[in-house]
């Protein structure tokens, strides 16, 4: 029982952090919470393929990036068809916290959304999310080198689109 | 002659000591790379906070179903219409606990938690224990402190435990912004919890959070006597 109470808590904790990592990778809010919520759905489904003990937060966010691969080809294909992302997206109903962010929520998913995957997600789990290299690199199983390479191109990439205001 | 990985790795404090200071004196002595340093760490800054504010985002059920099954969620209509207090502290304390703790946020002089202009402050007797509590100091007070840190922004902020709500909260200027609130689980009230050790939601929210180590019982005083800046 200890550690089935601990892989719930640990799920609903760790819950804000994988809904803000699935907006760093989609290209919709309504894409992100769709991701979020297969994520959460697969963990729990697979539940017994995580050993108590080791971090809940690698293995779920791996489940996240994975699905989120898996979707990939269907999504680039929508993508050509489907209207710019949606206008009038508003964080939250009050708007005073938002109006705290400099660069907005809808300006940075676009961004993101324009870098090629291999680095969004690279970009998204160490600039967003604060993992260090090397746990990026064991999530992706890549190489450090490459993970430093990918960020470094889409930090460069990020900068002329969002760096300085025009 | 300092490349653009080695200048992110150092941003990002992948470096070892003797490499970041090479670095560290390479900006400081090339305006050119200081001010790309500088760029780099503000669009970091402001990407960060942009998708941090996807806690401000409502919750759809469906995801508060998926993350727990089972658990009975109860909403606090009251706390945003009244108060503004933004819909992810109420999440925060719904989904850590799925009971009700109504005297949380509150609208009286004693209680812990204030709301002002969308964002939530520590008040009464939990500002002052983050002001003036060292987590060294003996266990007997209302609210404990448990860890400080400073977070990835560089903020010194400070884990606490109180008989009614656990949570994080960050320098920001005189005050103590709380950045996650959770309530104690049903069954789970004051002197039990406290004995029974850190919340492991708690914990999943420190880590989420924390650049480096936690600072120790020196560093905390040190940061105490310079006003936690």
């Amino acid at each position: 029982m200890g550690s089935s109470v601990t892989f719930e808590n640990g799920l609903v904790a760790l819950l804000p952090r994988l809904r803000r990592f699935a907006h760093a990778l989609s290209r919709s809010r309504a894409d992100a919470d769709d991701l979020t919520q297969v994520t959460l759905e697969r963990a729990l489904r697979s539940r017994d393929q995580w050993r108590a003990g080791t971090r809940l937060d690698s293995w779920l966010y791996r489940i996240m990036r994975n699905l989120w691969i898996d979707t990939a080809r269907a999504r680039t294909r929508r993508a050509k068809f489907e209207a710019p992302a949606e206008e009038g997206e508003h964080l939250g109903q009050d708007p005073r916290p938002a109006m705290d962010a400099t660069l907005d929520l809808r300006r940075a998913m676009d961004a993101m959304s324009s870098l090629p995957d291999e680095q969004r997600e690279v970009v998204a789990l160490v600039l967003v999310e604060g993992f260090g290299y090397r746990e990026t690199a064991e999530m992706l199983e890549l190489p450090v080198g490459t993970v430093a390479s990918r960020l470094a191109r889409g930090r460069i990439a990020l900068l002329q689109m969002l760096g300085e205001p025009a | 002659m300092i490349d653009d990985e080695k200048l992110f790795a150092w941003l990002d404090g992948e470096l070892e000591p003797e490499e970041a200071a090479e670095v560290e004196a390479a900006v400081a002595a090339d305006d050119r790379l200081g001010a790309l340093a500088q760029h780099h760490r503000r669009m970091q800054l402001q990407l960060s906070a942009a998708f941090d504010s996807v806690a401000e985002l409502p919750m759809p059920d469906g995801l508060r179903k998926a993350a727990a099954p089972g658990v009975e969620i109860h909403h606090f209509p009251r706390a945003r219409r009244l108060w503004g207090v933004p819909q992810w502290a109420a999440m925060a304390a719904t989904l850590a606990v799925g009971v009700m703790a109504g005297s949380l946020i509150a609208p009286r002089s004693t209680a812990p938690v204030a709301a002002d202009s969308g964002k939530l402050y520590a008040a009464a007797d939990l500002d002052r224990a983050l002001d003036t509590q060292l987590a060294s100091a003996p266990a007997g007070d209302r609210i404990r402190v448990g860890l400080t840190f400073r977070d990835r922004r560089g903020a010194i902020c400070r884990s606490f435990t109180g008989p009614g709500e656990s949570g994080v909260a960050c320098a920001d200027g005189e005050r103590w912004q709380v950045r996650g609130l959770f309530a104690p689980a049903s069954g789970q009230q004051s002197e039990y919890r406290m004995a029974a050790g850190p919340d492991p939601n708690l914990m999943a929210l420190v880590d989420s959070m924390i650049a480096g180590e936690p600072l120790d019982a020196a560093a905390e005083r040190t940061a105490r006597d310079r006003g936690w800046k």
